[in-house]
């Protein structure tokens, strides 16, 4: 279709100011968080469901693909439109519409920002726990696209485990309903499947969320170790003491070292790991098993142990942590951030053998991870105007990525394959395992309107 | 040769001479709502049940598989059923590894087994999960139908921490999906498809579990009230609170007198609340809540630990298998709602009961938002045919008010052949059929049992 036709029928449903067309629109909204520059043909603002259908509608029948978008801070290149189409921006969509205290469930419009929702209801007394770093920024239907994770998952898990509804538009514009605000509805977990989807099976236009009353004590600490290996078999002596942690965070001497430049927390610029530790529930019995924890960082030759006496102490400590992302960006001009997983165990193994990457690809590599989940976050840092240096960055990316899964793990932990990770998906998947994916994507979306190339590896001709 | 007889030597060739069964006697005994099996195949592997159903599939012939057959009555009546598949010689454990918090096991591991298991692990482990059938239920057909119990409130469903899973599809694929990371967002989540799906789509073969340490201290309070206002205004607040108890269950008196431990308690409702954590937290528990309950109008509060509190929950959990033995037509359904609603559910179920001239009992997990009802009817099924019929209809269109839906867990056919087994169809259905069309064109999987009737 022409293209001034087309901007001409979607300004039709949508308003005129709400489709886009800029040059430096376009490239704008070509970006996510990750390496990839896609370029769409126009973007479109949506305001409703009914808009969202008819945008859908339209863009089936003339073969256009339509990237969902949310905020673009995702890392896998899953909001870039990389085979151009519409992209479909949630920004006007972005509504807290129903805190319903009484059910415990809050339902928002997919464009809502994550950190909005968790204020509107906090003031009820509630959260909802799924946090990830960025969550200042990123829309709550950005998180179901990717199932986000956090620094809390390892005792309340991740968006999959909170968002119980979802109101949906299919490929053909229909609109329907999965899940709902009470749980176990008959039928298969289709809010399960959509979470993680990245955009590829339905686009999404509201959401019920779990929102769970605060606890009423917690316990944030901090330890400090001169090895990564201490700081990691005091993550495993932990769980091995049945504890559950909300929280199990470490990171490594470049991280801490970039965090201290940033943000001057106080994190020693010498230390070689540092460990983040909370614990929730009630108050009694809260002073006891912190002094547990205490005694497993001391037996794995822990520095020093800092317990937060405050909030303000708190929060310092966990700006910190959430800022370590940026503070690591302002080392070099570009860093790639891979997710892989292994089994908790085998975590000071596969870090010592991600520094060997690093050395062997002469790339600078800082590490900051959900210790408790097995999941690292090597952060490779280099320059994209070096294309020596770039080809080695995807190298050592990859390698990362067989080691994790040689190990037992896998390739992505919270950031999604989207286009980046894909050749990475032979690693974990056969052939037949990912013909049944594809077969999940051909019954909710047959003519690829949805992000196109995304997620799965495109199938190899018979 | 017959069509039977090709079916079943084609099938020993498969899975070996000792493993299918074809004699009528027995598969009569095995039939599924009245359709009788024309073999009975005991696969030892994964491979040889991927076999199994790749023939079945070339021969479209129906396959429903089976674990201990504690479920059976779930579904729609099966449009057709070649092969009766049982998974109990799938019994291996592929990983465990206590320190990682994992293990997996084939699908027709009883539950119970796993537990004992790992509760004599180092400091104790369990899996999360504490679904009706204690001691027959198989981790495959607790998963395929998402079971759960009350402890649910605390812990969470198969969803929440089922990690991994290999499935035979219907073309005969083994398929694997997650993996035993704790977070995976590698492809689609597959597993999320397959738990509850009651094998419309691929056959659960083999399951990861994130295991969890046992708590230190267990306790149960029991408390009776005598009006459901009371009970349940006991039960939201709680739930409102930071106190976060594993379970939250409210019992009809009728339900109460059929466990030893609730059976002497005086009140019209018993709120059933159970408490894990450390010694600490759950001592003080113990304490506020009885404070609390008495505050809120209960007339008492009875303390169980240790043996008292372990068999009060199995019995709750196994309520249904004594009945289902001493009532031929027994029905039980399980209906879900938006947490607020207990009283308003628990008061139209008593009243349907009381209004159809029914004797039926009712617990609720009102953490969950969950209602289970039995009908234990006596042998004059046809003159209360019509009555059992509109009750269900009654249900569900309430069930459906109040945020949720009802389904049918089990019933006579003669009932399930004039009532939608899983309530009112909902605007997903159009999905739930393209999935099985891909999946499964032939057809081939539990014909008929799933929603939408596919
Ligand atoms: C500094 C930094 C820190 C980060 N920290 C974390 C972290 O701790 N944990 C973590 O998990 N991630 C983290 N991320 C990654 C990223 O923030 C998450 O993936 C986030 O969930 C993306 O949300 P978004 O709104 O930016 O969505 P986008 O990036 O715009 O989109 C993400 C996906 O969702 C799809 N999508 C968007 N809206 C819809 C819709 N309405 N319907 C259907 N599909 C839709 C898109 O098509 C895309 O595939 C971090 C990123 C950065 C830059």
């Amino acid at each position: 279709m022409e293209k001034e036709k087309m901007i001409q029928e979607l300004a039709k449903i949508v308003g005129k100011e709400d489709v886009m067309t800029s040059e430096m629109e376009l490239q704008l909204y070509g970006y996510d968080a990750s390496l990839n520059r896609g370029r769409p043909d126009c973007i479109v603002m949506p305001a409703s469901t009914e808009e969202v259908s008819m945008v859908v509608k339209f863009a089936r029948e003339n073969r256009i693909p339509v990237v969902a978008r949310g905020a673009g801070t995702n890392l896998s290149g899953g909001s870039s439109p990389t085979q151009g189409g519409i992209a479909l921006l949630f920004t006007r969509m972005n509504r807290i519409l129903e805190i319903d205290v009484e059910n415990q469930r809050v339902v928002v419009e997919p464009g809502a920002i994550t950190l909005d929702i968790k204020g509107a209801i906090g003031k009820y007394g509630y959260l909802y726990h799924p946090d990830p770093s960025s969550e200042k920024a990123t829309t709550i239907a950005g998180n179901l696209g990717e199932n986000a994770g956090g620094a809390h998952c390892f005792k309340y898990g991740v968006t999959s485990n909170h968002v119980l509804g979802a109101e949906v538009v299919l490929y053909d514009g229909e609109v329907i309903e999965i899940g709902g605000k009470s749980l176990d509805n008959p039928g298969f977990d289709l809010p399960g499947l959509l979470v993680g989807s990245e955009g590829t099976l339905g686009m999404v236009t509201k959401l019920t969320l779990r929102m769970m009353p605060k606890t009423e004590a917690v316990k944030t600490m901090l330890a400090i170790y001169d090895t990564i290996a201490d700081g990691a078999n005091t993550v495993s002596d932990i769980v091995k003491a049945g504890m559950i942690p909300t929280t199990l965070e470490m990171m490594d001497n470049l991280t801490i070292k970039a965090v201290e430049a940033a943000y001057h927390v106080g994190f020693p610029e010498d230390a070689a790991s540092i460990l983040l530790i909370e614990l929730d529930g009630l108050k009694d019995g809260m002073e006891r098993l912190t002094d547990e924890v205490v005694a497993i960082c001391k037996k794995n030759n822990v520095r020093e142990v800092r317990v937060a006496k405050n909030e303000a102490e708190r929060e310092k400590i966990w700006a910190g942590r959430k800022g370590a992302f940026g503070a690591v960006g302002r080392l070099r001009p570009n860093y790639l951030v891979n997710d892989p997983t292994v089994p908790r165990t085998r975590l000071p193994e596969a870090l010592a053998q991600v520094v060997e990457i690093g050395k062997k690809y002469n790339l600078p590599i800082a590490n900051v991870f959900h210790a408790g989940d097995g999941n690292l976050h090597p952060l490779i840092l280099f320059d994209e105007r070096d294309k020596d240096e770039l080809d080695r960055v995807h190298k050592a990316a990859f390698e990362i990525m067989k080691l994790c899964a040689d190990m037992g793990g896998t390739i992505s932990g919270e950031h999604g394959i989207g286009v980046e990770k894909l050749k990475g998906m032979p690693l974990i998947f056969s052939e037949k395992d990912i013909a049944a994916m594809r077969n999940v994507k051909l019954a909710f979306d047959p003519e690829d309107v949805y992000n196109p190339g995304k997620l799965l590896p495109v199938e190899k001709a018979a | 040769m017959s069509n039977t007889e090709k079916l079943a030597s084609k099938l020993r060739e498969i899975v070996g001479e000792a493993n299918v069964i074809e004699d009528p006697e027995k598969l009569k005994a095995l039939a599924v709502d009245g359709v009788i099996p024309k073999v009975l195949v005991s696969p030892g592997t994964i491979d040889e049940t991927s076999k199994v159903v790749a023939y079945a599939n070339a021969e479209k012939l129906a396959v429903i598989p089976m674990g201990n057959g504690s479920k059976m009555a779930l579904g729609g009546i099966p449009r057709k059923l070649d092969i009766l598949l049982s998974t109990r010689r799938l019994n291996r454990y592929t990983d465990y590894d206590i320190a990682n918090l994992t293990v997996g096991v084939e699908c027709g591991v009883t539950l119970a087994e796993i537990q004992a298991k790992l509760a004599g692990e180092g400091r104790g482990y369990f899996i999360p999960l504490d679904p009706q059938h204690s001691q027959r239920a198989t981790v495959g057909g607790i998963v395929a139908t998402n079971d759960s119990g009350a402890k649910r409130f605390l812990y969470g469903a198969c969803r929440d921490f089922i990690l991994g899973m290999k499935a035979v599809f219907p073309n005969g694929d083994i398929v694997a999906a997650g993996g035993k990371a704790v977070k995976n967002v590698a492809g689609y989540d597959m597993t999320k498809l397959m738990i509850g799906s009651m094998g419309a789509v691929g056959m659960i073969c083999e399951i990861t579990f994130r295991i969890t340490p046992k708590p230190d201290a267990e306790a149960t309070l029991l408390f009776p009230f005598d009006g459901l206002k009371e009970a349940a205004g006991f039960l939201r607040k709680l739930l409102q609170s930071k106190f976060y108890p594993a379970s939250l269950e409210l019992l009809s008196a009728g339900m109460a007198a059929k466990l030893p431990a609730t059976s002497a308690l005086k009140g019209n409702f018993i709120a059933a609340v159970a408490l894990d954590g450390i010694e600490e937290a759950v001592a003080r528990l113990k304490k506020d809540l009885s404070e609390m309950g008495r505050q809120e109008g209960a007339t008492d509060v009875v303390v169980l630990t240790a043996d008292g509190h372990r068999e009060f929950w199995i019995a709750y959990r196994d309520i249904a298998d004594p009945l289902a033995k001493t009532h031929p037509n027994f029905i039980s359904l399980k209906a879900n709602f938006a947490l607020s609603k207990v009283m308003e559910m628990v008061g139209a179920f008593e009243t349907g009961f009381k209004e159809a001239g029914l004797d039926g009992a009712l617990f609720c997990s009102a953490g969950n938002g969950i209602l289970r009802a039995v009908l234990p009817l006596g042998d004059d099924l046809g003159a209360k045919t019509a009555a059992v019929v509109g009750l269900i209809g009654r249900l569900t269109a309430e069930s459906v008010k109040n945020g949720g839906n009802l389904i049918v867990e089990r019933a006579p056919k003669a009932i399930k052949e004039k009532v939608n087994v899983w309530g009112q169809t909902r605007s997903d259905v159009v999905v739930v059929r393209r999935l099985k069309e891909r999946l499964d064109p032939a057809g081939i999987l539990n014909p008929g049992r799933y929603v939408g009737g596919v």
